[in-house]
C-alpha cells in the first residue's frame, strides 16, 4: 500500500504529513506536480497537503486545480481511490470541483468571517485549536472510516480562507440529505453554536469538512497532521501523555485512509 | 460622486504572469491569448466636492505605494485605454478588506465625506479572436471567478 502526497510550489506541510500518514502504517512519497501526472496511477490514495500552492495567487487552490496531476486526480477518484485534501488541498479540492463533487464548482472557500451576536469580531488568518464533530455515519468517508458518529476530535487550523460559501441555496440541505457534511467546528461537549469562536472562520453550519457523493474524496480545513502525535497536543490536553510514539486524534484520519484502501481493494 | 483610481505594479506582477502562464500553458489559450496585465480598482463613493482631483491625489497617498506601484486617478467615469478586454472581477459577499478600508479613510485618517468603498480587479486581456467579449467571458468563467464568491463584468 502506497500513497502520493501531492507537492505543489507553496505547498508546505508534505513533510509532515507523510510522516503522519507512515506511522499509521501508509507507505508513501511527495509527489512533485510536475512529475508525469500518469505516474500517480501507480499508487493507492492520495493527499493533497496544505500550504499556499501558488502563493494563493488568484485565488487559494484556483491554479493548482487546473495542474495536469488535478486531472488524473479526478480519474483516480472516479476509479474509486481516496483523495484526503487538508487545508489548502481542500480549497484545491474545492476549485476543482471534486469536492463536493455534484455539478462543476458547487462551492467556495471564502475569507474568514467570525462573528458573535451578530456583531464581525474579526477577519482573515486565524490559527488556534479547534474540535471537531465527526457528522458522517461510520464507514461514510475514507478520510473518516474508522470514526464513529458524533466521535470528537481536538485538531489546529490555520487559514485565512476556510469559510465554506455557496451561491445555491440548496446546496447545504444536499449536503446533510447525503450525509456529506463529515466534520463540524463544536465545543468541548460537541455542541455546535453558529458564533465564533465554536463556528471558528464563520462557515455555513460550522462546516470544517465535507467529502464527494461517493465518500471516496475528503477534505477539511483543519491539520490532522499536526496532531498526530499526543505530544503534539496543546499543554491543557489532558491527552498530552505518553512516549513520543503516541498517537494523538489526527492519526484517526490516516488510519481511516488506510483501512479503507484495505477494504475496498 | 464616484473616486477611481486604477493602480497597477511597476516591478513585475508575479500573480499575472501566473494567470497568464495557467491560461496559456494548461487552459489551451495560448492562440488567442498574447497578454494579460492586472490592475487593482478602488471605486470611492464620496460626498461632493469642491476639487475631486485633489481629493483622489490624498486617496492614492494612502492606497498606493508609489515605490512599487503607479496609478491613474478619474471621476464617476472608468475609460480604458484599446488593445485590451478589461475584465473586472469582485466580491458579490462581503468584501471585508472593502469594509475596512473604508473604516480607515473614515475614522482614522478623517475622510467624512466617504460613503462607500468598493474594491475589485481588473484583468486586462490582449486577444486575437474574432469576438474578444465572448471569449474574456469564457476566461473569466473558466478561471477568474469562482461564481460562489466572485462575480465579473466585462467593461
Amino acid at each position: 500500500m502506497k500513497i502520493a502526497v501531492i507537492q505543489f510550489p507553496g505547498t508546505n506541510c508534505e513533510y509532515e504529513t507523510l510522516v503522519a500518514a507512515k506511522s499509521a502504517g501508509v507507505d508513501g512519497e511527495i509527489f512533485r506536480w510536475n512529475r508525469p501526472a500518469q505516474e500517480l496511477c501507480d499508487f493507492d490514495g492520495y493527499v493533497i497537503p496544505g500550504g499556499f500552492s501558488y502563493q494563493d495567487r488568484l485565488r487559494a487552490g484556483a491554479i493548482a486545480s487546473k495542474e495536469p496531476v488535478m486531472e488524473t486526480l479526478r480519474e483516480e477518484a472516479e476509479a474509486g481511490k481516496p483523495i484526503v485534501g487538508i487545508c489548502n488541498g481542500f480549497q484545491i479540492l474545492v476549485e476543482s470541483g471534486l469536492l463536493p463533487g455534484l455539478d462543476g464548482v458547487d462551492a467556495a472557500l471564502a475569507q474568514n468571517v467570525m462573528v458573535s451576536k451578530n456583531q464581525i469580531v474579526r477577519r482573515g488568518f486565524y490559527c488556534a485549536w479547534t474540535t471537531l464533530r465527526h457528522d458522517a455515519p461510520p464507514n461514510r468517508c475514507a478520510g473518516t472510516f474508522l470514526i464513529e458518529k458524533g466521535e470528537l476530535l481536538p485538531i489546529p487550523l490555520a487559514h485565512a480562507e476556510g469559510n465554506l460559501v455557496t451561491a445555491d441555496e440548496n446546496l447545504i440541505d444536499r449536503l446533510n440529505e447525503e450525509n456529506q457534511v463529515v466534520f463540524r467546528y463544536c465545543d468541548e461537549e460537541g455542541n455546535s453554536t453558529p458564533d465564533y469562536p465554536v463556528n471558528i472562520n464563520g462557515s455555513r453550519q460550522n462546516i470544517a469538512g465535507i467529502c464527494n457523493p461517493e465518500g471516496n474524496v475528503l477534505g477539511m480545513m483543519p491539520h490532522p497532521e499536526r496532531s498526530n502525535f499526543a505530544w503534539q497536543l496543546p499543554a491543557f490536553d489532558p491527552a498530552k501523555k505518553g512516549g513520543l510514539e503516541t498517537p494523538g486524534p489526527g492519526r484517526r484520519i490516516f488510519e481511516s485512509m488506510k483501512r479503507y484502501i484495505e477494504v475496498k481493494r | 460622486m464616484k473616486i477611481n483610481l486604477r493602480v497597477w505594479l511597476k516591478i513585475p506582477d508575479a500573480e499575472a504572469v501566473t494567470v497568464k502562464n495557467t491560461l496559456i500553458r494548461r487552459m489551451g489559450y495560448g492562440k488567442a491569448l498574447s497578454d494579460l496585465k492586472k490592475e487593482r480598482l478602488w471605486s470611492i463613493e464620496v460626498e461632493d466636492v469642491e476639487n475631486p482631483d485633489e481629493l483622489a491625489r490624498k486617496f492614492a497617498r494612502q492606497l498606493v505605494n508609489e515605490n512599487k506601484e503607479d496609478y491613474i486617478a478619474s471621476v464617476d467615469s472608468l475609460v480604458f485605454e484599446e488593445g485590451y478586454v478589461p475584465v473586472k472581477v469582485g466580491l458579490h459577499i462581503e468584501d471585508g478588506e472593502a469594509i475596512t478600508t473604508m473604516n480607515q479613510l473614515q475614522n482614522r485618517l478623517g475622510f467624512d465625506m466617504v460613503t462607500g468603498v468598493e474594491r475589485s480587479t481588473v484583468w486586462k486581456l490582449y486577444l486575437d479572436s474574432n469576438d474578444s467579449v465572448k471569449l474574456a467571458e469564457e476566461i473569466a468563467e473558466r478561471l477568474l471567478i469562482n461564481p460562489h464568491k466572485d462575480f465579473y463584468e466585462v467593461l
